[in-house]
């Protein structure tokens, strides 16, 4: 288990994320997706800190956690909102600034 | 030992995470998050972060997958049938990100350097030490995320 | 020098004056009144310049005055100046004396136009009499040509002085169209000699040429350029269809401009350069052949003419050939005399037919009739313009005649000279014919025409005596032209006796003609046009010359001008609208990547990173 292969195993998540945050239509699935990509993130730096035996990559991702924590909470208040005003969480259909 | 539990730990964070973007149930695709980010925990205790592990499982699968779930009660995960928008660009794309992220990993030095095992108080001396202000700056966004999301999805009752 | 100024100062005042003060100009008679004195006074002035030419003071006489007027980097810088010699200080007095008789006799002539017209008909006559002047005493090519130009404008002005009628407005753009024509040649002209010569003026160009300098291809196109633009302001075939029209000015203003001055500025300017011309052979030659062409062309023309003021405007053309004709041959002297002959009995004849259409209101000849009874003094006086005209001695016009078909004879062109003899005999032909039925005839005409006033009958009388008594003048030519640098090398002057004795049986037969015609009754003149119909049909139409301008103006310039319109607003606005429809279709197709859709910005975004990335790891 080498360096390597868990940062890795991070790209692959963090790709993963990234194209369920790209192709998802409901907007909940899209914010799953990017706690996929966070998650992907703190599994990196965890790895790095491992690897180089360093202490503060524990308190990188707590904060890192706690931000998250907030994030999801707003977004998901703002799906609600969304829900109860247009009735539709599928993002194609939320188009009004468009070009 | 360690070595398979480790292989067995990726293996449900990978499969976790494709079921999260394949599924066609979101409250399936949300289970399947909560696995993922259960795998990452026991990553975290293997690699000598118990502490993380701890939190990992408390706030984030505890947490916001339970806040998710919700949301999804009320919402609904309906999207006409269709799960995707445009995969294949967003597939290319994420190929691309990963061949570029590989290729930057490869650059990577692996030696390892052993620190001992985190602990708890190190973790808190550092919280209430060097990294004081951002602790309390943290905790002014969390309080601002609870009153931001109680405004946001309050129900405007003639009251 | 002060003589020059006073002489151009003159009309240049009366000008700015009028022109400058709309009081004065509005008041009419009093406007007229200053102009009248300001031309007095450079008339004056111009007798008492060129009084020591004519009494032979010879060439140390001439005088030059110069300016700076525009400094060049590596070159001689252009020159302003005055050149009064033999040639110029006469050709003054012609001026500023046929101006003055003008401007009096239009006192009478207008005096029925409101005082505000007669204000701006004043202030025109200023600045012709300036321009023209200003141009006879120029002393390089291109001061010259601006006043060249200032004259095309006061006869623009002055023949469409009547503006409210088309035909005026028509036919002062005709000449100023036509005369413009010709001064691109003259600006050609003039250009093409600075090059080569590196100089305007008269004489330093004179010197060069004879010492060699300027030579060859330059002085051929420089000197032709000349000659069209004389061609144009001296109404030579083809560029005369201007004269006839111009009639529709006030028969003054035809009286001084397209008889006496004006047009003869192209001759005056052939004249001058005299030395020039002799060093061109083969153009001297086309000058001289067009000349003969537009005496016979011109002659014919008023053979059918029944309004006195076209005949005697193609009389004119008619006259404007024989003058070039004769400096053709070589005999820019005799070119000169007749031009200062013509202005005087030219001027005296539209004067006098003037006085006939104020009288009858018509100019028709055949509406008048009988008329020497009851106008004696004017038709006395035309009956001497005639007789100048035809060329019968003792006239001034028989011996500025005979002076130019000696020259022609001299200078080797038999043909043309015969050709001339029998354009004389013409010339007899339709000025008697002018005189007999107009003042003579059998039938009266129908108004109570009554004499004309003093202003009008004065100028003529004037003009009279010097038509009568011009001849006397002729020995002073040789000695004006001695003392001008453009003098030419003397030649032999004697005359073959049969010349005069030619030039005088053509006008006699001419006269005759006309007498036993129109007079007598004895022949018809109607049988003789239903028989030459067909060629008196080509002579009505003017030898077709106007159409063929006319249809060459609506095809090739009007041709020309949509064409540039067409690609104006095709091709030069088309590439501008093709930008502007580009645009409109990128906008258009730039516009969909904007789709309010967020996961679309999330593309870019995730490709700016990958572009990031790419530049990290290549940087």
């Amino acid at each position: 288990m080498t360096l390597t292969h868990l940062l890795l195993v991070a790209a692959a998540l963090f790709a993963i994320g990234l194209f369920g945050m790209l192709a998802r239509r409901h907007a909940i699935g899209v914010l799953l997706s990017i706690e996929l990509m966070f998650n992907a993130v703190n599994l990196a730096i965890v790895s790095i800190a491992w690897s180089r035996g360093l202490a503060t990559g524990v308190v990188l991702v707590l904060f890192g956690i706690a931000i998250t924590v907030a994030e999801a909470a707003i977004g998901l208040a703002l799906v609600l909102l969304v829900t109860r005003v247009r009735k539709t969480a599928v993002l194609d259909d939320l188009h009004d600034l468009s070009g | 030992m360690r070595t398979t539990a480790f292989w067995l730990l990726i293996a449900v964070l990978l499969g976790g995470a494709l079921l999260v973007v394949t599924s066609r149930s979101l409250f399936r695709a949300a289970y399947a998050l909560a696995a993922t980010l259960l795998a990452t925990a026991g990553l975290y205790a293997l690699l000598s972060a118990p502490l993380l592990a701890a939190v990992q499982v408390i706030l984030y699968t505890g947490g916001i997958l339970t806040l998710t779930v919700f949301a999804l009660v009320v919402a609904g995960d309906e999207t006409g049938g269709v799960r995707w928008r445009r995969p294949l660009p967003a597939a290319a794309l994420s190929v691309a990100v990963l061949a570029a992220l590989a290729a930057a990993v490869r650059t990577a030095r692996t030696e390892r350097t052993p620190g001992g095992p985190d602990s708890g108080a190190a973790a808190g001396a550092a919280l209430f030490g060097d990294y004081l202000v951002p602790f309390e700056l943290l905790s002014v966004l969390l309080l601002g995320a609870v009153f931001g999301a109680l405004l946001l999805a309050r129900r405007d009752d003639p009251a | 020098m002060t003589l020059a100024l006073i002489v151009l100062a003159g009309p240049l005042i009366v000008f700015a004056a009028i022109a400058c003060l709309p009081p004065l100009r509005r008041s009419g008679r009093p406007a007229a009144y200053v102009s009248i004195a300001g031309i007095g006074a450079s008339c004056a002035a111009a007798m008492a310049q060129a009084a020591p030419f004519l009494r032979g003071a010879g060439i140390e006489a001439v005088r030059t005055a110069e300016v700076v007027w525009a400094p060049i980097a590596g070159a001689p810088p252009i020159r302003f100046g005055l050149l009064v010699d033999g040639l110029s200080a006469s050709m003054a007095v012609l001026v500023a004396l046929v101006a003055l008789l003008v401007q009096v006799y239009s006192l009478a002539y207008m005096a029925e136009e409101k005082p505000a017209s007669l204000g701006r008909y004043y202030a025109y006559h200023a600045l012709f009499a300036f321009a023209m002047l200003g141009l006879v005493l120029s002393h390089n090519l291109l001061q010259t040509y601006v006043f060249w130009e200032l004259v095309g404008l006061g006869s623009y002005l002055l023949i469409g002085f009547w503006f409210e009628r088309p035909a005026a407005g028509r036919a002062a753009q005709k000449a100023f169209w036509t005369t413009r024509l010709g001064d691109v040649g003259f600006a050609i002209g003039i250009v093409v000699l600075w090059g080569a010569a590196g100089t305007f003026s008269f004489s330093e160009l004179f010197a060069r040429a004879s010492g060699g300098a300027l030579g060859g291809t330059a002085l051929a196109v420089g000197v032709a350029g000349i000659y069209l633009g004389a061609m144009g302001k001296s109404a030579q075939a083809p560029f005369h269809i201007w004269l006839p029209d111009a009639m529709e000015g006030p028969t003054p203003v035809s009286a001084l401009i397209h008889a006496a001055t004006m047009v003869a500025a192209g001759v005056y300017l052939m004249v001058r350069i005299a030395p020039l011309l002799a060093l061109t052979p083969q153009l001297a030659s086309a000058v001289f052949a067009i000349g003969v062409l537009t005496a016979v062309l011109a002659a014919s023309m008023a053979l059918v003419e029944n309004d006195i003021k076209r005949i005697l405007a193609f009389s004119t053309v008619s006259q404007l050939g024989f003058m070039m004709a004769a400096v053709g041959s070589g005999g820019a002297e005799a070119a000169y005399f007749h031009l200062t002959t013509h202005a005087f009995f030219k001027a005296l004849l539209f004067l006098a037919a003037g006085s006939l259409i104020h009288a009858v209101h018509t100019n028709d000849i055949f509406r008048m009739g009988r008329l020497a009874r009851r106008m004696p003094v004017t038709a006395a006086c035309f009956a001497i313009g005639a007789l100048a005209l035809a060329g019968v001695v003792p006239t001034s016009g028989f011996f500025s005649k005979d002076e130019i078909l000696a020259a022609v004879l001299a200078g080797g062109h038999p043909i043309g000279f015969a050709i001339l003899v029998a354009v004389a005999g013409m010339t007899a032909f339709y000025i008697g014919r002018a005189f007999f039925v107009a003042l003579l005839g059998a039938h009266d005409a129908e108004d109570q025409p009554h004499e004309s006033p003093p202003a009008m009958t004065l100028p003529m009388i004037v003009l009279g005596i010097l038509a009568l008594a011009g001849g006397a003048l002729a020995p002073a030519f040789p000695r004006l032209f001695e003392a001008t640098v453009s003098a030419l090398p003397a030649h032999e002057a004697s005359t073959p006796i049969f010349v005069p004795i030619l030039g005088t049986a053509a006008a006699a037969a001419g006269l005759a003609i006309a007498w036993a015609a129109y007079q007598r009754g004895a022949l018809d003149p109607g049988a003789v046009r239903r028989a030459a119909h067909p060629i008196v049909t080509v002579l009505e139409r003017r030898f077709y010359v106007d159409d063929v301008f006319e249809a060459g103006y609506r095809v090739v310039y009007l041709g020309v001008s949509s064409a540039v319109g067409w690609f104006d607003r095709y091709v030069v606005d088309g590439v501008v609208n093709a930008v502007t429809w580009g645009t409109w279709i990128l906008a258009g197709r730039l516009r969909t990547l904007q789709s309010g859709r967020v996961q679309d910005a999330l593309y870019f975004v995730a490709g700016g990173l990958l572009l990031l990335a790419w530049l990290a790891w290549t940087g």
